[in-house]
């Protein structure tokens, strides 16, 4: 054992020698190339740009003219929210019409007043105006289960038949399958149940010619609510799985 | 073996190769670590830049932006772009947003947003990413952080 490791040890020692010549010529054009990638890869100014007047003035604004961050409806109309954090404390904004206005970092948001559609208007008209249409994005359908089953509402049995032409229609390969439910019950049930609901409405597409090549499954179990509720609250439109169709 | 057949002009040749090779090799790396398309630029009126590794490009219809980008607004310029998981951003005059970050990468479950806006007026409308992770999209302004559940809202930031 130990002399064949010798005598192969003795042999790579000669074959690194004559690679050693070999790669003699090669050496410069190593050099060449290492610079050359000094050079190429990095950009050291990259952040130079950002740092605008705005970042040094940010603890001075001025309480005449706030920072303001207001929610709108949703064009799904599916709800949703935003927490707004400043040093001093937070605010939740869940009413669509509804602003929050920060006068300093270090203090806490203010309580959130509603905005008239004229002051919308005046302030962020060009902004919106310059939002891209949102026709071209994805559909979601919400389909609603009874009480801790995965069995679909009847009236979500009737849905599926419009999510299943939509699919179709754009001939989708990206379809996203979300299950959710209530409040009620600990995080690790949800989770499991949760997952059924989303397996059990993948498993309706497939059956219905859906490739499953083209479905994503997911679960959130009590994580989201669509209707923010407190714990153990029974809330049918929670019981939910999503099915996103892009 | 090569040098004995081809002798010092194949040594040269192989040589050269080898350089565009590995100037090739690296640029592709480079590419993908540093930063492909995450938006592209729909709805443009007036004046508007994008600021890439400190150089500035005029915006134009269609233009892809890319991760670390920044994006300004002249005092009459309005810009829309919309991302690879369909979060619609636009901007009003007068404007600096900047992609700290965007990963929208559903097949690995990696999902990220990170936008900073330092001044002027935006209106987001989330995407894929708010729902399918909830808890990844940041909105950041100088004064406060903006945690978004799958929605649309408008930001003023007074900036200077």
């Amino acid at each position: 054992m130990s002399s064949k490791s010798q005598g192969s040890n003795k042999k790579k020692a000669t074959s690194l020698r004559e690679l050693g010549k070999r790669m003699k010529p090669w050496s410069d054009v190593f050099v060449l190339f290492v610079l050359l990638c000094l050079q190429v890869g990095c950009s050291p100014n990259r952040d130079l740009v950002i740092s605008s007047p705005a970042n040094q003035d940010q603890s001075v604004s001025s309480p005449s003219n706030p920072d303001l961050i207001l929610l709108l409806p949703d064009p799904d109309g599916k709800g949703g929210a935003v927490t707004v954090t400043t040093g001093g404390g937070s605010q939740i904004l869940d009413k669509p019409g509804y602003a929050t206005e920060v006068e300093d970092v270090n203090k806490p948001p203010l309580t959130p007043r509603p905005v008239s559609e004229n002051e919308i208007k005046n302030v962020f008209g060009p902004a919106l105006s310059a939002q891209p249409d949102p026709a071209g994005r994805f559909i979601s359908f919400l389909l609603y289960f009874e009480h801790d089953t995965a069995e679909l509402t009847q009236e979500s049995k009737n849905l599926l038949p419009e999510a299943l032409k939509t699919i179709k229609n754009r001939k989708s390969k990206e379809v996203y399958v979300v299950g959710h439910t209530d409040l009620v019950g600990t995080e690790a049930y949800n989770i499991e149940l949760s997952s059924r609901r989303a397996r059990h409405v993948r498993d309706l597409l497939v059956s219905s010619g859906i490739k499953s090549s083209s479905l994503s499954v997911s679960y959130c179990g009590k994580a989201r609510p669509l209707v923010p509720t407190n714990d153990e609250v029974p809330e049918p439109r929670n019981r939910r799985v999503e099915v996103i169709v892009r | 073996m090569f040098d004995r057949k081809y002798g010092n002009l194949g040594r040269w040749f192989l040589g050269l190769a080898t350089i565009f090779l590995l100037l090739f090799v690296s640029a592709e790396f480079g590419h993908s670590i540093a930063s492909p398309a995450v938006a592209t630029i729909q709805k443009l009126s007036g004046t508007a830049t994008v600021v890439r590794q400190g150089q500035s490009i005029p915006a134009t219809m269609g233009l892809e932006i890319w991760e670390n980008d920044t994006l300004r607004t002249g005092p009459n310029g309005s810009i829309g772009i919309v991302f690879n998981d369909d979060t619609l951003l636009s901007l009003g005059p007068e404007s600096i947003f900047v992609i700290d970050e965007f990963v929208f990468a559903p097949r690995e479950g990696k999902f990220s947003i990170v936008f900073r806006m330092l001044k002027g007026t935006a209106a987001y409308l989330s995407g894929l990413i708010s729902k399918l992770s909830p808890d990844s999209a940041h909105f950041k302004t100088p004064t406060a952080s903006i945690g978004i559940r799958g929605t649309r809202f408008v930001v003023k930031v007074a900036g200077e």
